[in-house]
């Protein structure tokens, strides 16, 4: 997959150190622009244009401190990709509280400091395109996925209430609702589940790293301009 | 060393970026007493907010360290910082002395 035209753009992924946060830091980059990874853990990419940040986006004050360190490299952020995101699955009489409340942390509270924090930036130019990582759990509401389900169905609410709150600074706001995909995340959970879950979609295959990224594409894209507070997902979920 | 007419400088910059952005019909006399905030205020909310963003940003850009006009301290202050110029100049003040 070749990329172009993000020569001069500064994007933001969360989670970029492996799985789909990884490919869209490597799409971004290969195609001219400058990323900003914020991670857990330490950098993964090794890129000339490639900035990392060992960021916990599950923590505010973590996420506040990562911005004010890229301030020290860019003043400016055009492109938000929201992919971080943590799962435990797991019936919710039994899901371990502490469990839930880290994916209420890492997967809502995240993308909303990572939004507001970038938005502001984005204030300076009048400019950004803000795309959070949603799932099609969101929609299917899978047992076992109370959380996780809930979380990526408010991801797409946050999206649609910034959408409003941002639009006089031609910030657009969408979610990418994206079906399973070889990941360690996705390794967590029953292959059988999956498989299942797979089987029933209109297009009953795992979703390849293309797919994410031809609408990351369109949501990033100049003429996107009038596309905001959409959810997109693929595989013919709704 | 941030003065207070720096500060001044910094809301009056913020609110007229601000009416920069408005159409004829919106903009707003830009004064050293202009209200931000309550029924008679010319703000709207989000205008408002933008402001404070705004002088936020440039405040901890200019001393160099962040300062928060959005955390808990700020919304129940006695006297709303965001009233109108002078009480959200007095408030960076404080914030300001603080070091």
């Amino acid at each position: 997959m070749s990329a172009s035209g993000y020569e001069g753009k500064v994007v933001l992924v969360t989670g970029s150190r492996r799985g789909v946060g990884k490919a869209i830091a490597e799409h971004f980059l290969a195609g001219g622009a400058t990323v900003l990874g914020f991670a857990r853990g330490a950098a993964s990419i090794e890129h000339g244009a490639y900035h990392h940040f060992e960021v916990d986006v599950g923590v505010p004050e973590s996420v506040v401190k990562g911005f004010a360190e890229i301030k020290k490299v860019t003043d400016s952020i055009q492109i938000v990709v929201n992919n971080a995101a943590v799962l435990t699955s797991q019936y919710s009489m039994i899901m371990p509280p502490a469990a839930a409340q880290a994916m209420l942390n890492v997967n809502l509270m995240g993308p909303f400091m990572v939004s507001r924090e970038a938005a502001k930036m984005m204030r300076k130019t009048k400019w950004g395109r803000i795309i959070n990582i949603g799932s099609m759990a969101a929609s299917l509401e899978p047992i076992g996925d109370s959380m996780y389900a809930a979380c990526k169905a408010g991801l797409s609410t946050l999206a649609n209430v910034m959408a409003k709150e941002f639009a006089s600074m031609n910030v657009t706001c969408n979610t990418l609702g994206i079906n399973a995909i070889d990941s360690d995340m996705l390794s967590q959970l029953p292959r059988d589940k999956i498989d299942a879950i797979i089987a029933s979609l209109p297009v009953p295959r795992f979703s390849q790293p293309d797919d994410i990224l031809n609408v990351i594409d369109f949501f990033a894209s100049e003429r996107s301009s009038s596309i905001t507070a959409q959810t997109v997902f693929l595989g013919g979920v709704n | 060393m941030l003065t207070q007419d720096g500060v001044l400088e910094i809301i009056l910059r913020a609110l007229h970026n601000l009416n920069d952005e408005m159409s004829d019909s919106e903009k707003f006399d830009v004064t050293p007493t202009t209200k931000l905030f309550g029924t008679d205020a010319t703000l709207d909310s989000l205008a408002l907010v933008s402001v404070i963003v705004d002088v936020e940003g440039d405040v901890s850009t200019a001393l160099g360290r962040s300062i928060s006009l959005t955390d808990d301290r700020a919304m129940s202050q006695k006297v709303s910082p965001f009233d109108d110029v002078q009480t959200l100049l007095a408030y960076i003040m404080v914030l300001v002395a603080e070091g």
